[in-house]
């Protein structure tokens, strides 16, 4: 397997401190260094595409639907994600709150971002404009909203969505620089007494009451645990 | 290809087909009523199904005219980017009239043709012949 740095040298002349040493390595990196640049791409490129399609992948986030979480109104530029593919193809159990890409059930070319709100057997009270005021997701399926309910294409227009359609999940957020980091879960910021309130601390507790009044619409299946749930909140 | 759902097109034992996927790659929008599709199932993302398109998106589908698991007088428009499904079975086939229409997006391919048992090597068509009264 040749190595990057001896790719690099070719572009130098070949001094003899280079040379000297082995014979016929020497007939051998010249020969190397005829092999054209396309045909080195060629030779990367199915790893490449095999780590995108099914491990990593990075993408721009474009809208509004998952303000403020993502592309917030206080940022001039798309948010830039990092997608982890294997989460979702190697059969772990979806969790609830994790933001994923879909495919859009009514235009399978487009691609969605959103985030999980219930999973099958919960039951949920939709927003406008969905038919039904409660719905229970069936096996299978997962219900998807986004995190701006005004602005968005989710579950409340077109149903739950078949965990099939689902492609890959939101760990990383590489730009803008200010909130650069792994997705955080949304838990309310513990603060020692005479700390400063930032506008961080702002945010985080914005979020978590957001949280809150998401999953206040969701009941979830077993009892156990939404008797466990209402105790966390209390 | 195994399972009674497809009778009597497709056996219940298996039998060997050629699914063609490379046309609904390149061309999603283009199924036609009454063709053996292959798509992921919406109920198990990590089964395949076969079932028969019965409606694209905008028609008006009778749920069971068998009248089994909804009243047969019941109708559904099939929203945009859906499809109504169906087995060729209706007695052993669980399929639109128990989920609803699926999203195209799950679709994969087509069965194209029947390769084995040799002795009934079929190429299926995509053509449908309409009855209007």
């Amino acid at each position: 397997m040749p190595l990057f740095p001896k790719f690099l040298q070719f572009s130098r002349p070949i001094t003899a401190r280079w040379v000297r040493g082995v014979a016929n390595e020497g007939n051998f990196r010249r020969a190397r260094s005829l092999i054209s640049r396309p045909l080195r791409l060629i030779y990367w490129l199915p790893l490449g595409l095999g780590f995108t399609q099914y491990f990593y992948t990075v993408k721009t986030i474009r809208g509004r639907s998952m303000q403020p979480t993502l592309n917030p109104d206080t940022s001039g530029w798309d948010d830039i994600v990092v997608f982890d593919r294997y989460a979702i193809h190697s059969g772990e159990p979806i969790g609830k709150g994790d933001i994923v890409a879909l495919r859009d059930p009514i235009d399978s070319r487009k691609m969605i971002v959103k985030r999980i709100i219930a999973v099958a057997g919960d039951v949920i009270k939709t927003l406008p404009p969905y038919p039904d005021a409660e719905v229970v997701v069936p096996e299978g399926h997962v219900w998807v909203e986004g995190d701006e309910p005004f602005r968005t294409l989710d579950s409340n227009k077109f149903g739950p969505v078949p965990l099939a359609l689902l492609d890959s999940k939101l760990t990383y957020i590489i730009w803008p620089l200010d909130r650069i980091g792994p997705l955080r879960p949304p838990v309310p910021p513990v603060s020692k007494r005479g700390d400063p309130r930032d506008s961080r601390w702002y945010s985080d507790i914005a979020a978590f009451e957001r949280e809150q009044r998401r999953q206040s619409r969701v009941t979830t299946h077993s009892t156990t645990l939404s008797q466990q749930n209402t105790a966390n909140l209390v | 290809m195994a399972g009674p759902s497809m009778l009597p097109t497709l056996d219940n034992s298996g039998e060997l087909v050629i699914e063609s996927i490379l046309p609904h790659r390149l061309f999603p929008n283009r199924l036609a009523r009454g063709e053996l599709i292959t798509l992921i199932s919406p109920v198990n993302p990590s089964r395949i199904i076969c079932k028969r398109v019965i409606g694209l998106p905008g028609d008006i589908v009778c749920v069971d005219p068998t009248g089994l698991k909804a009243p047969s007088t019941e109708h559904v428009v099939i929203p945009k980017g859906h499809i109504w499904i169906a087995g060729d079975n209706a007695a052993w086939s669980m399929d639109s009239r128990d989920y609803g229409p699926v999203s195209m997006a799950l679709v994969r391919g087509r069965i194209a043709a029947r390769i084995y048992p040799f002795n009934r090597f079929t190429v299926f068509s995509r053509a449908a012949t309409y009855i209007d009264q």
